[in-house]
């Protein structure tokens, strides 16, 4: 191996790493709270992509907007009072003709994803929350979800492919001799401050210490006056918003397609089960992990076989170690 | 109803069978026909997929992948070893058999979460190893040329009748098959252990060998339907293992009702005919514009939500108690004068 491959490697690991980090907290912190299992949060990927491409993309929104926006700068003068406030807002969104850009686009869609988590858990989750089985049929629900989601999301947007612009434009960064694109070296910087800025969260804030005290015991965090039904649904949103960024990163690295959130959510089961389920720190691990072994799989025998491995060692783990590696004894 | 369908189990299900009998006799539709070929190979999958989820409630992803497996036994077999079709559908359902018990060995030793994550990793295993050989399995594309069923010169699709009462004879044989196993011993069991895992291993039944025959017994079936399935559509292609197939046949075994058999039976038709007629049908691209194929998933999917919501026994369930309440009725109208 050379080291120039190495460095490939090591790259592309931790670029699907980071997805894979961002994917599998998400799906660990509702296990650990709701004691749930979110087969729809690869849609949320997927949606995260597509609302991240409809409000930054001049497709989109923007393309939506110009005939009303060119409807009120021309007739507004007609409208007296009314007219004379609207009249800006129509010159402002014929202005904006090449879409949003990523600077609203991304926030816009992180939010838009917290909302759809939001009603995953009220539609899919909240009903069966407290039953018996309900983890079992909330797995079904949320299969159902992710299938609504995919194939609606055809319906409205063809299956034409799309793709996100890239937030960092310029020539690639070179260590020892290998090119790795700016889209890339940012996916590998942002993720780790995205998981501190989730830890700060959990560890500092008021509604973190819920969310742990929660996942700890949920009884107790009643009796001490944490509202355990407003906890759950921010569970839900925050894992949602991590799922929509992954979605941003991974739209503009590759194509953006309905079932774009498929793979990228099976890897995620193999982290969260490699690094023990609700244990976060393992997650995170396991995910960096998972990665890189992916990758350099696929360098050593072929593509078609790196997620053989995969799935391969996941069985073995579940095998072995079913709470994981790094998973505690009530996880 | 359902005491009345006890008391006359024998005719009814010879009036029953002649009906299914003159079926292709009367309808002239090649399409309905196909359908209802489909629609009964479907219902095949989905009431043996009822025996692990239903009856001894395991939470298993990788029934699917039987289906599977058998199709593309089958396939492989006629089409780079030139065996005959009808010795390549046993076939496949031998290797069905022989993954259903590779799959349940590390399955019986977990629960709840970790059963659905391991079956469905190793669907998802089945298929990556398809994939991965695109010279004997056809990759991506699939496995064309798949040889039709033919006895001596006849061949099967130039005849409308002969797919739809071969499959019509597999789901019967399938049908008498899963009702006996669950009314047995063996079936009791199954459902003891669902109900109450501590009591009933306490009371002396091996959890892990009937968990495992459990495994075996639902994958025959399936095997043999992929076979049939391959030849029937000349063509056996990796989507068998895609989300849309999967929750499809979840839907027939939830809203035909957990645990009933007869449910995933009947519903399995219905739901093929229901789902491929709104792919095809005109009003469905006036309604909903370009793209009519994923609208009918969307309703699947909103009907799997709606039924886990309201009516978690599903129609046969529903059809179940019913029947019971007007026993019920009955019996204290019986007794009261008395």
């Amino acid at each position: 191996m050379t080291p120039e491959a190495i460095v490939a490697i090591i790259a592309s690991g931790l670029v699907s790493g980071s997805l894979y980090a961002l994917m599998a907290s998400g799906l660990s912190l509702v296990w650990g709270t709701v004691r749930m299992f979110n087969f729809a949060h690869g849609a949320l990927v997927m949606i995260g992509a597509y609302s991240g491409w409809y409000i930054s993309n001049r497709g989109g929104l923007a393309k939506v907007l110009q005939p009303i926006g060119r409807n009120i700068a021309n007739n507004s003068e007609d409208w007296g009072l009314i007219g004379d406030i609207l009249h800006p807002l129509g010159e402002w969104i014929l202005s904006i003709k090449a879409g949003f850009g990523l600077l609203l686009g991304v926030p816009l869609a992180i939010i838009f994803c917290g909302i759809a988590g939001y009603v995953i858990y009220i539609f899919l989750v909240k009903p069966f929350v407290g039953k018996p089985g309900a983890d079992l049929v909330v797995i079904i629900t949320t299969i159902a979800g992710a299938s609504f989601m995919q194939n609606g999301v055809q319906v409205i947007f063809g299956p034409r492919y799309k793709q996100l612009d890239r937030i960092l434009k310029g020539p690639p960064v070179e260590i020892l001799d290998t090119a790795i694109g700016l889209q890339e070296v940012l996916i590998i910087v942002l993720t780790p401050v995205t998981l501190l800025l989730l830890n700060l969260f959990l560890k500092r804030s008021k509604l973190g210490l819920a969310i742990r005290a929660v996942a700890q015991n949920d009884d107790f965090a009643r009796l001490v006056g944490i509202n355990v039904n407003q906890i759950y649904p921010l569970t839900f949103v925050v894992s949602s918003m991590l799922a929509g960024l992954a979605g941003l990163m991974l739209g503009g690295l590759f194509f953006i397609l309905p079932t774009m959130g498929s793979e990228p959510l099976l890897r995620a089961f193999v982290v969260v089960v490699f690094g023990g389920l609700g244990s976060l720190p393992g997650t995170i691990i396991g995910a960096y992990v998972i990665g890189l072994i992916e990758q350099s799989s696929a360098y050593v025998f072929s593509l078609y076989w790196a997620p053989v491995v995969l799935f391969a060692t996941l069985i073995l783990v579940l095998i072995f170690r079913p709470r994981g590696l790094m998973g505690g004894e009530n996880s | 109803m359902m005491h009345f369908l006890d008391a006359y189990k024998k005719p009814l299900a010879l009036v029953g069978i002649i009906i299914f009998l003159a079926i292709p006799l009367v309808v002239e539709n090649k399409l309905l026909i196909h359908l209802a070929i489909l629609g009964m190979l479907y219902a095949i999958v989905a009431s043996n997929w009822d025996l692990t989820l239903g009856y001894a409630g395991v939470f298993n992803f990788a029934h699917l992948a039987f289906f599977g497996i058998g199709a593309y036994t089958s396939g492989i077999l006629t089409v780079k070893l030139g065996i005959s079709p009808w010795l390549g559908i046993p076939c496949g359902a031998v290797t069905a058999a022989l993954a259903s018990i590779i799959v349940s060995i590390p399955a019986i030793r977990l629960r709840g979460i970790y059963v659905a994550l391991l079956t469905f990793a190793c669907s998802q295993l089945v298929l990556l190893l398809l994939l991965s050989q695109p010279l004997i399995t056809g990759g991506q594309q699939g496995l064309t040329g798949v040889p039709q069923l033919q006895i001596g010169d006849f061949l099967f699709r130039e005849s409308k009748y002969a797919h739809f009462y071969l499959v019509g004879l597999l789901l019967l044989c399938s049908t008498v098959f899963l009702r006996r196993l669950v009314s047995s011993d063996f079936g009791l069991s199954l459902i003891a252990l669902r109900d109450f895992e501590e009591y009933a291993v306490a009371r002396g039944i091996p959890l892990a060998r009937q968990r495992l025959l459990a495994f075996l017994f639902s994958s025959i079936f399936p095997g043999l339907a992929g076979g049939v399935y391959a030849h029937f559509l000349i063509v056996a292609s990796p989507d068998i293992f895609g989300f849309s197939l999967a929750t499809l046949l979840l839907s027939m075994v939830l809203v035909g009702g957990v645990a009933t058999i007869y449910g995933p039976v009947v519903i399995g038709v219905v739901m093929t005919y229901v789902s491929e007629l709104m792919a095809s049908s005109a009003w469905m691209s006036d309604v909903f514009g370009v793209s009519r194929g994923p609208v009918r998933f969307m309703f699947v999917a909103v009907l799997i939500v709606l039924t886990m919501r309201f009516f978690p026994q599903g129609v046969w369930g529903l059809v179940n108690q019913f029947s019971a309440r007007s026993l019920q009725a009955k019996n204290t109208t019986v007794e009261d004068p008395a």
